[in-house]
């Protein structure tokens, strides 16, 4: 039971991770049709 | 009887007073297939989590839990949320184009063909997409087929045939009708989960009680037949091997982010950063509803040990509701589950028609049509592809769970090399295109008919090969068809071969006849 709710807690940690990096990027590109505003979960 | 059908009759005028409202935002082709490119956050969310939430989710997942154990989470639950953590890879590149494509075989086309007048490559992927597409309707209407038969009583036979009134009522305003019904639907759906997990924690004493049970419980899936090795619920494989537990969360996870319904949800927020935000926001919702379902896959051992003869373990959320919860819980978790059914179907129809419609008729013909007729033969070819998935669900061919990982898989085969190497590598080319689709479809209809256990991983392995093989003995891609996913700036070439292939309506095509000397 552990090992599989950890798999699924494990899949979940690297979606917002992964979210987050990219959400970096779209602000490092500075394109504001991308959606870069500024601030990282900033999206208009 | 009398609450669920009060709760239906007013899900109902809901979804008729949504589809109106609908109808005055749905006015172009744009608006039509892709909410106009203009979807917001929460509205966003909303409609991932209510296609994302499936028949397959909360009957066929609670059922694999029941039959197989907490095995079902990782084949299905963390496979299903690896695959949609690796989706905003693919919105982060495939929503910069300021007019980005407006179907997914439109997008392989930009991507690969957009100097061929008619594309056989979009028109494949159009064909390829109409059969999985339609074999997920099934699906759906055999889990809606289901949950209303126990219901209102009607045989299941008859009671599929309900699905076309609903589709008839959410399908005619197109995109944003799906969007705005499917809100409501996850409000719905997670309401109704949690109520009914509620009351199978307090039924069962809780997590350890039901913990308990699985480790001791012996008891056969179905009455009178063998039983179940002792503590295997508990175990991480547990009615499954190694290999078939990979296969299914590799299926899952890989076949999801290249799912031509996932692409094109990416097609339609207003930009990147919601895109990716919209699927963060998807995953943290799911949590309120995937883990009451584990709740009550689980506690339902407690409740039912076997299931009666005859029936599959599809059945056994309608049963433990039927059973043992209150007549209005009972009646929202039921609706909750049949609006599951009806908010995947409708936006996989919409996909299933327009990739018929949009991307083989009208490229192959090469005809031009005024918006308006458009949308009337879409709704059209929406109603005709729900009758054939009702008809064809009359016999159900498989368990719902394990039908979403077969089309998945079939998914992931045929296109996940060629939506990831399209938009992160400049040298994929169109021949490396026709060699990722055919080979990697074939080989995986050919090794799921030979009865292999890892029919997606031989598929994509022989795909890869194919492609690289394909893309190193061929032309480059040209500029005109990689820079709108790597560059924020576009030429002018490409942003004129662009213009043109997006044209469909004779006001367009002026505009397209203007730069025919493009390509």
């Amino acid at each position: 039971m552990l090992i599989s709710m950890m798999v699924w807690v494990g899949t979940m940690i690297f979606s917002f991770l992964l979210g987050t990096f990219l959400c970096y990027k779209i602000e490092k590109s500075g394109v504001k049709r991308w959606g870069a505003t500024g601030r990282l979960f900033k999206y208009k | 009887m009398i609450w669920y059908l009060i709760v239906f009759i007013f899900y109902i005028l809901f979804l008729i007073w949504a589809n109106i409202q609908s109808l005055k935002k749905a006015e172009s082709i744009d608006d039509y297939t892709t909410g106009g490119h203009r979807m917001g956050l929460l509205m966003g969310i909303g409609t991932t989590a209510a296609t994302w939430v499936s028949v397959a989710s909360v009957i066929g997942v609670p059922g694999y839990l029941y039959s197989s154990g907490v095995s079902a989470v990782i084949g299905w639950v963390a496979g299903w949320c690896f695959g949609g953590a690796l989706i905003p890879i693919v919105a982060y590149k495939i929503r910069r184009p300021e007019k980005p494509a407006r179907t997914f075989p439109e997008f392989i086309r930009h991507r690969f063909e957009p100097f061929q007048n008619k594309s056989t490559l979009q028109a494949i992927v159009g064909i390829l997409m109409f059969i999985g597409y339609l074999l997920l309707v099934n699906i759906q209407v055999t889990g809606f087929g289901i949950v209303f038969s126990s219901i209102t009583g009607i045989d299941y036979k008859i009671a599929i045939f309900g699905f076309l009134l609903f589709i008839l009522i959410t399908s005619v305003g197109g995109f944003w009708s799906v969007a705005a019904t499917d809100t409501l639907n996850t409000i719905l759906i997670t309401v109704g989960v949690l109520l009914a997990s509620g009351v199978v924690w307090s039924l069962t004493g809780g997590i350890g009680n039901i913990l308990e049970t699985l480790a001791t419980t012996t008891a056969p899936t179905n009455v009178g037949g063998p039983p179940l090795e002792e503590g295997v619920l508990l175990s991480p494989l547990g009615t499954f091997g190694l290999g078939a537990l990979f296969s299914i969360f590799i299926s899952n996870s890989l076949g999801t982010p290249s799912s031509p319904h996932w692409v094109t949800r990416m097609l339609a927020p207003q930009n990147v950063k919601v895109a990716i935000l919209q699927v963060m926001g998807t995953i943290l919702v799911l949590i309120f509803i995937m883990g009451p379902l584990i709740i009550i896959g689980l506690g339902a051992k407690v409740l039912v040990p076997s299931i009666p003869v005859g029936k599959t373990t599809d059945y056994i959320i309608p049963l433990v509701i039927q059973e043992y919860t209150p007549p209005i819980i009972g009646g929202i978790t039921l609706v909750a589950i049949c609006a599951a059914a009806i908010s995947t179907a409708n936006s996989m129809l919409l996909h299933c028609a327009t990739s018929l419609y949009y991307d083989v008729y009208l490229n192959i013909s090469s005809k031009r049509i005024s918006e308006k007729k458009f949308k009337n033969w879409l709704r059209l070819s929406i109603f005709g592809i729900a009758t054939v998935a009702v008809l064809l669900a009359i016999n159900p061919p498989w368990f719902l769970a394990m039908g979403f990982v077969y089309v998945y898989g079939g998914f992931g085969a045929a296109f996940f090399l060629v939506v990831f190497l399209g938009l992160y590598w400049k040298r994929m080319n169109r021949a490396g295109a026709y060699a990722g689709i055919i080979i990697g479809s074939v080989v995986y209809v050919a090794a799921k008919a030979m009865g292999y256990e890892m029919p997606f991983v031989i598929a994509v392995a022989a795909s890869l090969l194919g492609v690289l093989l394909a893309v190193y003995f061929t032309k480059r891609a040209p500029l005109e068809a990689y820079e709108p996913y790597f560059e924020a700036e576009i030429s002018d070439s490409t942003h004129q071969v662009l213009e043109k292939m997006r044209s469909t309506s004779p006001e367009e095509v002026q505009v397209r006849d203007k730069h025919s000397d493009i390509g």
